[in-house]
């Protein structure tokens, strides 16, 4: 049984931290959802996977028959699903915000925080594409008199 | 005129808002200062005639490190208080007249004096790590008293230069305290050298105490460190004087010498010291030759004798021991003088530079006065304590089979001694070249006559009368002498019974003499070809010297430091990302490895070699869970293979239908049904981020390169080392404890029979509120999104297009 499910937890994290290394950003995300897919997966099954029965106590028994399935993971993979969908979702209006301020979607072009290099050793002096409403890029004005 | 050459250069001027605040120093304050040295120096002597050496005085400090506070006077203590106080006393006097008027005056002094406070502490301290304090307190001070005209450029980098090399020798120097700290049990330096030799020489030891040699070489300008001390000309002459002959140079030396007890008998100590003292001294007097500045010529000589004097240590017997002590008692008593006329020629005639000086002993006949004592003093002429000192020598090397190379040294550095001793005491005062262009010379003030003409004039009266000098000499040459061979109860003989009394060789004397005068006077009257000559072929190796290695390594430092930085923090998210997921495969990996004894053999028979690691076995699944898993892994495969954002959010859907499948046939329905929800809404989520990406004029992917080798590996060995711990996990029996709990408490305890939603709303209900909270506030940020793009349905035409 293990092994099927360790074949789908291996190809899901595979392919997710592929997409997750990639140039485009819309792709980074589904990546980081297929990586959240199968750890998911993975905690669940931690669990051992051997019964079809839910982990609900029938009426006037006072606790679970022995064949039911493990309540405890299923507790904890149930708010997993909902948080890592919420955090994708909030990647996902990143990615459209950083699209639409920086004008690209290639994670290569990226570079406000850390610009290439203008000189072999000097760090960077004025990074390009940096934007003049940034409030660290104003003209200090004031100060002391 | 006075006070304007050390600091006219700087161009402070430039800026009338910046100009050189402060103000000169009063006679008096002067005086208070110049009273510290004075006052010390009473005292030493006070107290070398009322106690007993050696005095001991200690206190716990670091107790849980077991270092104390311990100070020791003893004979070599002593000697080099001597000079500190008693140079200092004449430095601190030289200093008043000499930057009379400067503002800067005040911060000169203070400096100095912390200077002499960490000197005092050095020379006395009898605690490895409390000697290393004051040493590296010494050489802050002088990076400070090198910078003290920090207007000039030269003079900043000569004393960064000189922070460095003394700062890094330094460091190599405490690693080495550590080790012998280690070795030891002890870092009591009067405990190391009574247990030293007895001590096997280990590794540890021996590297311990070639990091120690390494940090006494740097400090006092040993090959292949030397080229520090003449760029330190750039401070102020009395600090010259003071730091870069009489004191702080010779800590090196005083170390060296410290622990010559301790390991004196090591070959291999022998043979480093008296090779490495051996070149400085010859290769520090030829590079005086190719020098014009008087001062930088003083400098090269002096380090000419520091290496004598490591030479010297490095010689097996009682002689050299005792002509260590002699030699540095007659240095300092010649060499500060000697600056101290350098800066009085500089202060009056305005220049160092010796071809435009001469004939200056009519304009400055007591300069010239004690010029000419010092002088003669330090070619070694009789009735000089230099000749004492130079008598001690030859009579310590007589005693001793000596290499070919401490002869050579030796002998070049005597020779030249004699020549640069004519340079500065007759050549510039009594030759005539260059007379014309020093019309406004004139004598100095008091203040910088008195100082060069006493010490100068001590240097005379002891050697006409070396019985005065005796008793200190040997006093600290037996305290550079192994303990337990002196003194045993009169059984052997005192090898300093004869110290300072002249070896009555008349004809070797004379001999070993008249060969050096004459070799120097040579030298001297053939400076200005010499000079020519050397610096057209010196000049042309610079390049192999160690101070252009100095000049490569400031300039790799940073150029490597970049390469690092922009090798790790390169601004390229995928690279981070390879990064990140790498090291999440090491280490998942890493554990999975030491857990199964680095993986031996018969993985599969279920159990790992080495350790507890096992793998589960094969057990056939149920048609449900194998379909729910192939079709993930078809899901997630496609995902992979398709370009087009659309089709990839679709194959990604199917992962989590499969995933919902899965739950639903393992008897999960709560999960099942949000794992169905979630990823109904995360296609359309997703998909209405494509739309608003398409009206940001984003429409296509970008292509990735096709072959990312590395990114296919770390995705490889993150996917690998994860199924890896998830499989070890699956292979021990399960802990049902905690799912026994649940199961038997949710009926009493909350009244509910879905035992998974209980654990969520009851047993874990304040953790599900947080989540809660964390899913709302996603949901606040993603609805802007989808609002918009309603908007922007109804004007469509004022999408920017691109």
């Amino acid at each position: 049984m293990i092994w099927v499910i360790a074949l789908a937890v291996w190809t899901t994290l595979l392919v997710g931290a592929r997409l997750a290394m990639s140039r485009d950003l819309f792709r980074v995300v589904v990546g980081l959802a297929l990586i959240s897919s199968g750890i998911v997966l993975m905690l669940f099954s931690s669990g051992r996977v051997s019964s079809a029965e839910p982990a609900v106590i029938a009426a006037g028994e006072k606790v679970l028959p022995a064949t039911a399935a493990n309540p405890l993971p299923q507790a904890l993979v149930l708010t997993a699903i909902v948080i890592g969908f919420a955090l994708i979702c909030f990647a996902f209006i990143l990615v459209v915000r950083v699209v639409r301020d920086a004008e690209t979607d290639d994670a290569e072009d990226l570079r406000y925080a850390e610009p290439a290099p203008t000189h072999a050793v000097e760090p960077p002096a004025s990074p390009e594409g940096c934007d003049p409403r940034h409030p660290l890029d104003e003209p200090r004005t004031g100060g002391h008199p | 005129m006075a006070g304007t050459h050390d600091h006219s250069s700087g161009g402070h001027g430039g800026a009338p808002g910046v100009a050189l605040r402060g103000h000169a120093m009063g006679l008096a304050s002067r005086a208070a200062f110049t009273l510290l040295p004075a006052a010390a120096l009473a005292l030493l002597l006070w107290a070398l005639g009322a106690f007993e050496l050696p005095q001991v005085w200690r206190t716990p400090w670091v107790p849980s490190l077991g270092i104390d506070l311990a100070f020791r006077l003893d004979g070599l203590s002593a000697l080099m208080l001597l000079l500190i106080t008693g140079v200092g006393t004449g430095v601190f006097i030289y200093a008043g007249g000499y930057l009379a008027g400067h503002p800067h005056q005040r911060r000169l002094y203070g400096a100095l004096t912390a200077f002499m406070l960490a000197m005092i502490g050095c020379v006395t301290a009898d605690d490895l790590f409390v000697l290393f304090l004051f040493w590296e307190m010494t050489s802050l001070t002088s990076f400070l008293l090198v910078g003290f005209n920090h207007h000039d450029q030269q003079s900043r980098k000569s004393a960064q230069q000189a922070l460095l090399v003394t700062g890094s020798g330094g460091l190599a120097m405490f690693a080495g305290f550590v080790l012998l700290a280690q070795a030891f049990g002890t870092s009591s330096i009067s405990a190391i050298i009574a247990a030293a030799p007895a001590a096997e020489a280990t590794p540890a030891l021996t590297a311990a105490v070639a990091l120690v040699l390494v940090g006494a070489f740097t400090k006092s300008a040993q090959v292949p460190f030397h080229f520090w001390l003449p760029n330190a000309m750039a401070a102020p002459t009395p600090v010259s004087a003071y730091l870069h002959s009489a004191t702080m140079v010779k800590l090196g030396v005083y170390l060296v010498a410290r622990l010559d007890p301790a390991f004196g008998a090591w070959d291999w100590w022998q043979w480093t010291l008296q090779a490495v003292g051996a070149l400085t001294a010859g290769w520090a007097m030829v590079l005086a030759l190719r020098e014009r500045d008087l001062k930088r010529i003083l400098a090269w000589s002096t380090v000419a004798t520091l290496g004598t004097l490591v030479l010297l240590v490095g010689l097996p017997g009682a002689g050299a021991t005792a002509a260590v002590a002699a030699l540095l008692l007659a240095h300092a008593l010649y060499k500060a003088p000697l600056f101290f006329v350098a800066g009085n020629v500089d202060h009056e005639a305005g220049t160092r530079i010796i071809d435009r000086l001469g004939n200056l002993r009519r304009a400055m006949p007591w300069t010239a006065t004690a010029a000419l004592l010092a002088g003669l003093s330090m070619a070694g002429i009789p009735l000089t304590f230099g000749f004492v000192a130079k008598d001690a020598i030859n009579s310590a090397k007589a005693a001793e089979q000596l290499l070919p190379l401490v002869q050579i040294g030796y002998g070049v550095f005597g020779a030249i001694a004699v020549a640069v001793a004519g340079v500065a005491a007759i050549r510039i005062f009594w030759s005539h070249r260059g007379m014309k262009e020093l019309p406004k010379a004139h004598e100095a003030p008091i203040a910088l006559v008195l100082p060069p003409l006493v010490l100068a004039l001590a240097g005379v009266v002891l050697g006409a009368v070396p019985s005065i000098a005796r008793p200190l000499v040997v006093a600290a040459a037996e305290a550079m002498w192994p303990i337990g061979t002196t003194g045993v109860a009169g059984a052997l003989e005192r090898p300093f019974d004869h110290v300072l009394e002249p070896s009555f060789d008349i004809a070797s004397m004379v001999g070993m003499l008249a060969v050096t005068l004459v070799v120097g006077a040579v030298v001297y009257f053939f400076w200005d070809p010499l000079h020519r000559a050397f610096d057209r072929v010196a000049g042309r190796l610079d390049w192999l010297g160690s101070a252009a290695h100095y000049a490569r390594i400031l300039k790799a430092i940073p150029r490597s430091a970049a390469f690092f930085t922009r090798g790790l923090q390169h601004g390229r998210l995928p690279s981070y990302s390879v990064a990140l997921l790498l090291a999440a495969a090491a280490f998942l990996g890493g554990a999975i490895l030491v857990g199964g004894g680095l993986l031996g053999a018969g993985m599969f028979d279920g159990a790992f070699a080495g350790g507890g690691l096992a793998l589960p076995a094969w057990t056939p699944p149920s048609v449900a869970i194998t379909g729910a898993c192939l079709l993930i892994t078809l899901g997630a495969l496609l995902a992979g293979v398709f370009e087009q954002r659309l089709a990839m959010i679709l194959c990604a859907g199917i992962v989590g239908f499969g995933s919902a499948l899965l739950f639903l046939f393992a008897g999960a329905p709560d999960v099942a049904f949000t794992q169905f929800t979630v990823e109904t809404v995360f296609v359309i989520v997703a998909a209405s981020v494509l739309l608003k990406l398409k009206r940001l004029g984003r429409t296509t992917s970008i292509r990735d390169p096709r072959n990312r080798p590395g990114a296919l590996l770390a995705a490889l060995a993150f996917a690998t080392a994860a199924t890896l711990v998830f499989l070890v996990t699956g292979a021990d029996p399960i802990d049902p404890s905690l799912s026994a709990y649940f199961s038997e408490r949710s009926v009493p305890d909350a009244n509910g029979r879905n035992v998974v939603n209980v654990i969520l709303v009851d047993f874990r209900a304040l953790d599900t509120l947080g989540e809660s909270t964390v899913v709302m506030l996603s949901f606040l940020a993603t609805a802007p999104v989808l609002f918009s793009l309603r908007l922007a349905r109804g004007s469509r035409g004022k999408e920017p297009k691109r």
